[in-house]
């Protein structure tokens, strides 16, 4: 069954002549991983934008777990909130999503949100930091992070909310060649479980026998 | 290895109340940002220099202060409102919303004075006519002129350069700043998936970090520019 449906869609910014996605069709199956590559500029953010609910498609729909995304189903708060639960957003940069004190913090966020014990949220904050290799940086100020430290900060503060649906924009840029083998290692485990991947990359040799599909956008 | 948790599917019901506070601030700083961005809409097709208008408009306010002469105030009003004639309709309330906003609340501070004294009525009505008129030609002026041209006019009448640019740098840095606030609210807003107690705390990491962000910017981009060959002689964008 199709968790992600996109029928001929058509999105452009602020009434620009030429539409950044052109009756643009995809589908994604529940549990599948999807890369999507495309050269700069190609629409891929644009694409994750609609996926995640920030911008609206001018024609086609985007049907999500068999509801349609519309803006005004994002309007009822507790929908918006239970979409935003089932799909985890790593941006390209990292920056943007570091707000907290400390990295215990930032990451404790999403469970402390989701109204987990306190015994709850240190459980996943502790198997986060393990996880990531955070453990030494737990009382650090993320933003004073290297660029590598900061996108796992991100993306183990995504996962501590436990999103069905992982999409990730560009999340190799910037990282060493360990790390880059780190998170391949890491996207084939959560694929393994169960977990849907979208992910956005110039460099998915290392996802090719993980990857169910592979979309190019011109 | 992945922890038991993370393989399974969270049962998650969200809670009914919860606040909407980072979507509105979001919705908020957007609407801003946009006003910013997109300002010079009108600027191409009557391409009057920046220097010219900036001198004009200042003519025209020490005018319409200064004069006591009803005719000439209702001859200004008269090219204003000629001039709005020609403008879409879809622009014209952003343009006539500060100027109303402004004579809105001067003619609520004279209304005890009008109470007081019927008699001087008249004059205060030209008071808020002319608090109207000059905030329509500084809206106007903002509507069609690129803030780049407006420092740069500044800069051929003299300003010091030092002035010009840091009014240059902090009218770019608004709109980077403000756009970075808005991304980091609506990777917040991913992540509050439920009741959002903390929100002060929260908003205040937000500008805790907007402003680190800041800093690192400014210092980044002043030594780019010094990579570059600048000299502290700021010579306009």
């Amino acid at each position: 069954m199709n968790l992600i449906e996109l029928n001929n869609i058509t999105f452009r910014y602020n009434n620009d002549e030429t539409p950044v996605l052109e009756d643009f069709s995809m589908s994604v199956v529940r549990g599948s991983c999807v890369i999507v590559e495309g050269d700069n500029g190609s629409g891929k953010t644009t694409l994750f934008r609609i996926l995640t609910g920030l911008s609206f498609p001018e024609k086609g729909s985007y049907i999500f777990d068999g509801a349609e995304i519309t803006k005004n189903y994002l309007k009822d708060n507790e929908m918006s909130k239970l979409f935003h639960k089932k799909i985890g957003f790593l941006f390209q940069s990292p920056d943007v999503m570091l707000f907290n004190p400390r990295v215990y913090d930032e990451i404790a966020f999403g469970p402390r949100q989701m109204g987990l014990s306190d015994q709850e949220v240190e459980a996943r904050v502790e198997d986060c930091l393990e996880i990531f290799g955070l453990r030494e940086l737990t009382d650090k100020a993320p933003y004073h992070l290297s660029g590598g430290q900061k996108k796992k900060v991100a993306l183990a503060s995504v996962m501590s909310l436990n999103p069905d649906v992982l999409i990730l924009d560009e999340p190799y840029a910037g990282l060493d060649k360990k790390t880059q083998n780190w998170l391949t290692q890491f996207l084939k485990e959560l694929k393994a479980a169960g977990k849907t991947l979208l992910i956005a990359t110039h460099s998915s040799e290392g996802l090719i026998g993980t990857a169910d599909e592979m979309i190019e956008i011109e | 290895m992945l922890p038991e948790w993370m393989k399974q599917t969270d049962n998650y019901v969200p809670p009914k109340d919860g606040g909407t506070f980072a979507i509105k601030t979001i919705k908020t700083i957007g609407n801003i940002m946009s006003r910013l961005k997109v300002q010079a809409g009108h600027e191409k097709k009557r391409h009057i220099p920046a220097l010219v208008k900036l001198i004009g408009l200042f003519v025209m306010i020490v005018i319409a202060s200064a004069c006591q002469n009803r005719i000439v105030i209702l001859g200004i009003a008269a090219v204003i409102l000629a001039y709005l004639c020609t403008w879409p309709a879809k622009d014209l309330w952003g343009v006539l919303k500060p100027p109303l906003a402004a004579s809105t609340l001067a003619f609520v501070l004279f209304v005890p004075a009008m109470i007081m004294n019927p008699a001087g009525i008249p004059n205060n009505l030209i008071v808020v006519a002319k608090v109207f008129l000059c905030v329509t030609m500084v809206t106007l002026f903002n509507h069609t002129t690129q803030w780049n041209h407006v420092t740069l006019a500044l800069r051929r009448i003299h300003v010091p350069g030092i002035f010009v640019f840091t009014l240059d740098i902090t009218l770019k840095y608004i709109v980077l700043l403000g756009n970075l606030i808005q991304d980091l609210l609506t990777s917040m807003q991913f992540r509050a998936v439920g009741k959002h107690d903390k929100k002060y705390s929260s908003i205040g990491g937000v500008m805790g970090v907007t402003f680190i962000r800041g800093t690192e910017m400014n210092e980044q981009m002043y030594e780019a520019m010094r990579c570059r060959g600048f000299t502290d002689d700021y010579k306009g964008l």
